[in-house]
């Protein structure tokens, strides 16, 4: 539900208005329906519209439909079972054995050999060009698509240098389309570059032509700053003794007094580690030619950005977004640099030098698996850029987290590093600095305190350096669009694990924060032990009689619940904690459902954190998990999905989720891919899914699995638990017992059915209005209709307290100090007269 | 080897004929060298050598000492082998005189004269006086027989349709064998006939030829000269031509569905002439030599990629292919959805709906995992080898596939008798005991005072007993 009705009315009648209203009044065009999970605003029709138009005229069949017509299409008996896909008219070449990869002319996919002889180039570079589809073991998939060209331009490669390679790699010649695919891309992308100088933007393209036309162009030709010089002509960048903090060289570079002495940055050129991939072979070449290339730009005004790049978007010129920090002289430098014991991996060092390729900052997304190192990859962006940085987080937990990681990772000033929530609003005293804040925080509609307000105007009354957008795919575009317009920032990072959403509309992020510079290979991090190796599982459950009976009849709202609340899931699931528990594993159980995670949680007498559940009992129980070695096992909710760090968890039960949500499975393994003793010899982590069978939570589960399976892991499907019936104590083993849950099934009404909502998509305002109205559903009276004996007990009801919390019990050991002294000496006394 | 010769499931029918028929094919010594080279037991191999030239019974306890005292077992085999296929009598043991064992006559004669040649028997074939036809060289005989194979087994997987279909005749012949079935609109693939698919060139052309020879018995034709003919062209040398006019008549009229099936060639131009293909003339090679050949006629059969495997399927169920045979690819489309071909490649997925189809067309889950296993890409051996010879295929995925098959199988009908209609309580009570008690009871109803068992035997007999009390 939209927070306030007012606002969204008034953009619609924009919307209807056309496009340009829209654009040109960014101010209100907020999130509009908060509410709603997966849904984007339709604030951004407009965009999403142009963006769409955008994508299509770019896809890959507008160009597959040309197939070279002078080939004579060899048809056998086979050829029936491809239909358009039938590719034997493509010519092997003579050594193709040698060579690793095949394209698909028609979608453009690339399927390559992981075991050929140049793999490791050869990977290199498709994961810079193409967008990687499945990298299980021998063979892996990638996509060419206008996104992956876009990002591969944006780190420097000549669309020359794309098609030369792809051909040299490829068994049969490039297909005419693909190239003219690539180039007809390429050549629209890259072309325009927006750059901030001086706190001035400036549009800046190598082709004094394209500028021209831009300045013809009826919406950018007035938007140029009036009175400056047409067009400057200024000398190229390069990446000029930039030198990424933490990476091998770094630490020679340092000694060295003159940092742009000639022969060090020829020699810096040449040592960076990153550059072994092709990529930068390739362009050492061009190195000198480079050096001489001139750069034409004009000045625009800083607040028609939005439109310029708007309108460059239609004309089929998407802009880059560099910012030149180096010579950035107007906003104060942060002294802030990574500690010397910082060593940042080779994956890591790989995703900077694709975001400082030539020395100044792209704005992009870095895409890593959780507990991969994002947010040291984050920090050592800021240490590189060294101006004012902003950080946006989803949760208060992890804006903390983030504080604190910086504190550990580089020698910031803690004064320098402020942290904005709702219960805390700090500045820093410096001229710059670091601010942590969530999302929900910033883009905000509703009325603020004085303070917040206060804030707020701090960080749009600012020039910042880098903003960092952490766990990017969870919010809405118009939350970016919000947080974009509001903050004025020179470079943008956006860090994820899962770059997709199951509505696809994730490939706007390239548009609104730019390109995917690098995505990690999961399975390569696992086998170098960056993150744990993990034995994923699926356990089917079977319906009990009753049960199955009771599902087919129940309308399909309620039906979720009674897959979840399967007695023999619930015994698979008592089973394998007490399994684990007994290894010395820490356990965290993931239920979507409150009814079932309460319910779950409380038989089993552990503990629990769902959305209501308050900050400061959160962390009570987060603590007591990480270090009370009594607490092996914590349920979750929904809020515990993403940028929950928990290293010590090593066992990870999943027992109802979200439907077909690939991200949030994704999510929840990453959960547990940060394992502190995944180094241990022989060490893996387990990751069930307990799914009841013959029902629908089948099919959701193989959907849901559908991305990590393309990562290379194997879901091992488990039919039967060795030695569950042994367990003692197994819940629901009589049948009466059984019936009993059914009937509190049935009973349970729509309320508690609700799924909690504060999961990872939306922004959980733990001080906004909605959880005051949230507050005020909750308190509605129950009416559930009933016959007199089942409140009697005659429906084998009755009512006795069995199920306590193990959440409260956690807090009451944690009571004041008087209570439990008490409480003491009442035991002692009770011994005395015992005895 | 005894276990190449007994993985052949084709020869078992021979060895149940009765002994009048091996009489009368052990006349030929094409035959009873065939059968020497071909279904022989070293061992065995080495009696019948021993026996060959010996005039007179030999003592069963001297044969004994040749053999080592620990090979009892085999020595015992071959005998039994030798006995069955008619080649030895051992002389019935009694008190009076010792067991002797010695080779049936015909078979010696047959034999002797193979090894040494002479005789006028024409038994190896009678290469033709004509002028060989030009053009007819190696490549355009294995050329030949590949493509009349490979279109029977192309009818077999059911896409035919668009290359040349076999004749009438093996239609009909793979359809009385129950290799295909005939729906509506096309053939399809019956379980017997995946297997068939599975098996090696040289056992899938034994099948049809038993196949054939069950059919010809129906159509009155003599089986002894059938059997002797497919002896004589195991004998024959590829390459050359060979007269039709030496053939006797029912072997003249067989030559018309060998020409079918890709055994032989009869050239447009000498109509009194024909040559043996590879197919044919390796019918009767012993099992080493069979595993070169079939190796060379596979490597044939599909030029470029019929090396041994050539399957790579990742744990995300992606099937890769490095083939380009449509034979292969129509056997991989029996249990996969095929998605993108390239000239050295196809690419598919193992999907639910796609196991689902071969299952219901009769193909086993454990058929396809033998298949994906057996064709699997050297890399999918090397990545099994380097973990210390763990599982070639991903385990999920096998397990996967299995699943699929279960999961339309929880039906499970068991054949069996019920019980009813007692005259007591006690009666059924202890009718029950006594079932559950001998492991025969699958079902009982004690509201219902049923039950029901799945064998009646000794029920029977302990009913009896209960009333004769």
């Amino acid at each position: 539900m939209p927070p306030k009705r007012k606002a969204t009315s008034n953009v619609r009648g924009g919307t209807k208005a056309g496009r340009d209203s829209v654009v040109s009044t960014p101010g209100p065009n907020t999130p509009r329906s908060l509410g709603s999970s997966d849904e984007y605003s339709s604030a951004s029709e407009g965009e999403k519209e142009l963006v769409e138009e955008n994508v299509a005229k770019f896809s890959m069949e507008a160009y597959a439909a040309r197939r070279d017509t002078g080939q004579q299409r060899k048809q056998d008996s086979a050829s029936h079972l491809f239909g358009n896909n039938d590719f034997t008219w493509m010519n092997l070449k003579p050594d193709h054995a040698n060579r690793p990869m095949w394209i698909d002319p028609k979608k453009g996919r690339i399927i390559v050999e992981s075991f050929a002889k140049y793999k490791e180039q050869a990977l290199d570079f498709l994961t810079t060009v193409a967008e990687p589809l499945s990298r299980p073991k021998h063979i892996f998939e990638f996509a060419l698509t206008p996104h992956s060209l876009y990002a591969a331009v944006s780190v420097g490669l000549t669309p020359e240098e794309i098609i030369g390679n792809l051909d040299m790699m490829s068994k049969t010649p490039m297909p005419e389309n693909i190239r003219e695919f690539i180039l007809s891309c390429t050549h629209s992308y890259g072309k325009v570059k927006l750059v901030l100088k001086n706190t001035k933007h400036y549009i800046e393209s190598p082709d004094p032509q394209q500028l021209q036309k831009l300045l013809q162009d009826e919406v950018i030709g007035p938007l140029r700053v009036q009175g400056t010089e047409e067009i400057i002509t200024t000398i190229a960048p390069k990446l000029a003794g930039l030198v990424i903090p933490g990476t091998k060289n770094f630490a020679g570079v340092q000694q060295a007094t003159d940092l742009r002495g000639k022969e060090r940055v020829a020699e810096a050129a040449n040592e960076t580690p990153a550059q072994e991939d092709i990529v930068n072979i390739l362009n050492e070449d061009d190195e000198e030619e480079e050096s001489v290339e001139a750069v034409h730009s004009f000045e625009i005004q800083d607040d028609c950005v939005e439109i310029v790049q708007k309108r460059c978007l239609e004309l089929g010129l998407p802009v880059l977004e560099e910012y030149d920090f180096h010579n950035d002289k107007a906003n104060p430098s942060l002294e802030i640099d990574l500690k010397p014991s910082a060593q940042i991996r080779t994956y890591q060092e790989k995703s900077l030098s694709k975001m400082f390729g030539n020395g100044r900052a792209k704005s992009g997304l870095i895409v890593l698996p959780c507990g991969a190192g994002k947010t040291l990859v984050g920090i050592t962006a800021a240490c590189t850029i060294k101006k004012g940085v902003i950080i946006l987080c989803t949760s208060s937990m992890s804006v903390h987290q983030w504080r604190s990681e910086f504190l550990k990772w580089s020698n910031i000033n803690p004064n320098d590093i402020a942290v904005f929530t709702s219960d805390n609003k700090g500045k820093f005293s410096g001229s710059t600095g670091i601010i942590v804040t969530s999302y929900s925080m910033v883009a905000q509609t509703g009325k603020r305190s004085y303070e917040a307000n206060k804030m707020m105007e701090f960080i749009t009354k600012r020039e910042w350096g880098l903003m960092i957008l952490d766990e990017v795919h969870v919010a809405p575009a118009n939350v970016f669009r919000k947080v974009t317009s509001t903050i004025k920032t020179h470079s943008k990072l956006g860090l994820t694990a899962t770059l997709l959403r199951e509505d696809d509309k994730i490939s706007d992020l390239n548009f609104l924060i730019g390109p995917k510079l690098y995505e990690a290979n999961w399975m390569e991090l696992a086998e170098d032990g960056h993150i744990a190796r993990v034995q994923c599982a699926e356990v089917w459950c079977p319906m009990t009689t009753e049960f199955y009976s009771e599902y087919l009849k129940l309308p399909s709202k309620k039906k979720p619940l009674m897959w979840t609340m399967n007695p023999r899931k619930f015994q698979a699931a008592q089973f394998l904690i007490d399994y684990h528990e007994k290894r010395g594993d820490k356990i965290i159980v993931f239920a979507d459902n409150i009814f079932a995670l309460k319910a779950y949680a409380t038989k089993l007498n552990k503990a629990f954190i769902y959305g209501d559940t308050g900050n400061a009992e959160r962390m009570r129980i987060l603590e007591n998990f990480q270090h009370n070695d009594k607490i092996n096992t914590l349920f979750l909710s929904k809020i515990g999905d993403t940028s929950l760090d928990l290293p010590e968890a090593t066992c990870l039960i999943q027992i109802s989720s979200h439907y077909g949500s690939r991200r949030q499975e994704a999510q929840r393994l990453g959960r547990i891919l940060r394992a502190k003793r995944r180094n241990d010899e022989g060490f893996n982590a387990f990751f069930y899914s307990l799914v009841s069978k013959d029902t629908q939570e089948m099919f959701y589960s193989s959907k849901r699995q559908a991305f990590l399976v393309d990562q290379g892991y194997a879901f091992k499907v488990i039919t039967h638990l060795q030695g569950i019936d042994d367990l003692p104590d197994l819940a629901f083993n009589t049948p009466a017992e059984r019936r009993e849950l059914l009937q509190t099934i049935l009973l349970a009404n729509d309320a508690d059915l609700e799924l909690d909502d504060r999961g990872d998509d939306l922004f959980h305002t733990n001080d906004g209005k909605s959880q005051a109205m949230k507050k005020k559903k909750k308190a509605n009276a129950r009416r559930t209709a009933g016959a007199l004996s089942d409140l009697a007990g005659g429906q084998d009801m009755a009512y006795v307290e069995q199920n306590k919390s193990k959440s409260k019990e956690l807090k009451s050991g944690k009571g004041s100090a008087f209570f439990n002294k008490i409480k003491r000496e009442n035991e002692k006394r009770r011994k005395a007269f015992a005895e | 080897m005894a276990s190449a010769v007994s993985n052949l499931a084709s020869f078992e029918y021979l060895e149940k004929l009765p002994g009048i028929t091996f009489r009368k094919l052990y006349l030929e010594p094409s035959t009873a060298l065939a059968i020497f080279r071909r279904m022989l037991p070293h061992l065995a191999k080495a009696f019948v050598m021993a026996l060959l030239y010996m005039d007179k019974p030999f003592l069963l306890t001297d044969l004994d000492q040749w053999v080592q005292s620990n090979a009892k077992r085999q020595r015992d085999e071959a005998l039994s082998t030798l006995s069955r296929l008619h080649i030895v009598t051992i002389s019935a043991p009694s008190r009076q005189e010792p067991q002797v064992v010695s080779l049936t006559d015909a078979f010696r004669v047959s034999l002797r004269l193979a090894l040494t040649g002479g005789g006028n028997h024409q038994s190896f074939g009678v290469p033709s006086s004509d002028a060989k036809s030009a053009g007819i060289e190696l490549e355009f005989l294995d050329e030949y027989g590949r493509t009349q194979w490979e279109g029977i087994l192309h009818y077999v997987v059911s896409t035919g349709r668009s290359g040349a279909q076999p004749t009438a005749a093996v239609q009909q012949l793979l359809e009385a064998g129950n290799l295909v079935s005939r729906g509506r609109r096309s053939t399809e693939i019956t379980q017997a006939g995946f297997s068939f698919l599975l098996q090696e060139v040289n056992a899938q052309v034994w099948t049809l030829l038993l196949l054939w020879l069950h059919h010809a018995k129906e159509l009155g034709m003599d089986h002894v000269e059938i059997l002797s003919f497919f002896f004589m062209l195991g004998s024959l040398e590829l390459g050359k031509a060979y007269s039709i006019k030496t053939l006797k008549p029912t072997q003249k009229s067989m030559l018309e569905n060998l020409v079918d099936f890709g055994l032989v060639y009869i050239p447009p131009s000498v109509k009194d002439q024909f040559f043996p293909t590879r197919l044919a003339t390796t019918l009767t090679s012993d099992a080493s030599a069979l595993r070169s050949i079939t190796a060379g006629f596979e490597s044939a059969l599909s030029t470029g990629s019929g090396t041994a495997g050539f399957i790579i399927i990742e744990t995300n169920y992606r099937l890769y292919a490095y083939t380009d045979s449509p034979l292969q690819i129509a056997v991989l489309a029996l249990f996969t959805k095929l998605t993108t071909r390239y000239p050295n490649m196809v690419t598919g997925r193992v999907t639910r709906e796609s196991v689902y189809r071969a299952v219901s067309s009769g193909i086993s889950s454990d058929q396809i995992i033998t298949y994906l296993s057996t064709h699997a890409h050297p890399e999918l051996l090397k990545a099994s080898a380097a973990k210390g010879g763990g599982p070639v295929l991903p385990p999920t995925v096998v397990d996967q596939i299995r699943l699929w098959q279960i999961e339309n199988e929880r039906m499970k009908t068991t054949y069996g008798f019920l019980f009813k209609d007692f005259e007591s309580t006690d009666e059924y009570k202890k009718l029950l005991k006594y079932a559950d008690e001998i492991g025969v009871l699958t079902w009982a109803s004690k509201t219902e005072e049923k039950f029901f068992v799945s064998k009646v035997e000794q029920l029977k007999d302990y009913m009896k007993s209960l009333k004769a009390k």
